[in-house]
């Protein structure tokens, strides 16, 4: 298989879907409110299903060490703390717990 | 259309999570093109001319298992059609939706986690912040994707596994502060985290299909359960 075919044919078909939209959208804003009130709402309900279940699967058997990781960075969001530091404590609380459990 | 160095540096600022996770996780993608007989020039101009994580993982994973170009075009088609939605719902929080290469940089851009954090910045988005977030965000998939093609596998084998957590910690935080906004925004991620999980590992459904079927399920809920004003419904 020729590779730059396959990384331009690949780059199309990620592209296009979302270029296309952001040139449609007096099709859009004629959409029925419901549909629009959806769209608000798509990012929460895209957030449940970005987390679950590949940040538990991605440890393998070890589902706890994601589930800490991103409990906590849920915890310290809900309490007002900043986005980087939810980070650097996910970061701290996995890399700890594979080392208490290691594989 | 101006820059505001302002909103510039702004994108940037809220970018820089963005970056950390895309580095590492690109470091992975290097390595993998590598391990699939790409060359350096091949493999970044992957991260170059695609720019999406789990699209560019399911193309070298079908590469590497001798798929032909039109089934690889049509799983990340497919795999991508989320998209389609998150686009859509970008497309109108634009401050100005006129201009063409702004649109045409915003949808090169919208990835998930751009998708997310510009979604939740709670006014309207100006071509100046998007340039800022998504060159950041970008800045840190090439270069990932490049230094681990040229690296290897560098990083301890321990923070290289925990750092798979740096992506999950983002959208997490996400969810955190919007459960302080309206605790309702638990609800809505919960159900779609659940039926997400459900279809993956009980009904062994792909995660493109799956992230779909989960994502526009719980969105319809939340319209169901949000009023028009906690939506952002003017």
């Amino acid at each position: 298989m020729n590779k730059f075919l396959l990384i331009f044919t690949c780059s199309a078909v990620t592209l296009l879907p979302r270029i296309v939209p952001y040139f449609a959208s007096s099709a859009l804003s004629r959409l029925p409110r419901f549909i629009r009130k959806c769209m608000m709402l798509l990012p929460v309900a895209a957030l449940g299903a970005l987390i679950f279940p590949l940040a538990l699967t991605d440890f393998g058997a070890m589902w706890y060490v994601g589930l800490a990781g991103v409990g906590t960075a849920f915890l310290v969001a809900l309490f007002r703390g900043p986005m980087i530091l939810s980070i650097i404590i996910a970061l701290i609380s996995t890399t700890g717990m594979l080392m208490v459990f290691p594989a | 259309m101006g820059i505001s160095f302002r909103e510039l540096r702004e994108g940037v600022h809220d970018g820089f999570p963005i970056f950390l996770g895309y580095f590492t996780t690109a470091l992975a993608f290097g390595l993998l093109t590598r391990t699939s007989g790409f060359t350096f020039v091949e493999g970044v101009l992957t991260s170059i001319v695609t720019f999406a994580g789990s699209g560019q993982f399911l193309m070298m994973n079908l590469y590497n298992a001798g798929s032909l170009l039109l089934s690889i075009a049509v799983s990340v088609f497919f795999i991508n059609s989320r998209y389609i939605f998150m686009a859509s719902s970008l497309s109108q929080r634009l401050a100005d939706p006129r201009s063409i290469p702004g649109r045409l940089m915003c949808g090169f851009g919208t990835v998930d986690e751009v998708f997310t954090v510009a979604s939740f910045k709670g006014r309207k988005l100006s071509y100046s912040y998007m340039a800022g977030l998504i060159g950041v965000s970008y800045l840190g998939w090439t270069s990932g994707t490049a230094v681990g093609y040229a690296a290897g596998t560098f990083l301890p084998d321990v923070v290289q596994k925990a750092a798979v957590i740096t992506v999950y910690a983002m959208f997490a935080s996400l969810l955190g502060s919007e459960a302080g906004r309206n605790a309702k925004a638990v609800l809505v991620a919960s159900l779609s985290a659940l039926l997400n999980s459900i279809l993956i590992l009980s009904a062994g459904l792909s995660t493109g299909l799956s992230f779909l079927i989960s994502m526009i399920a719980a969105t319809v809920f939340g319209a169901m359960i949000y009023t028009d004003r906690e939506a952002g419904l003017e």
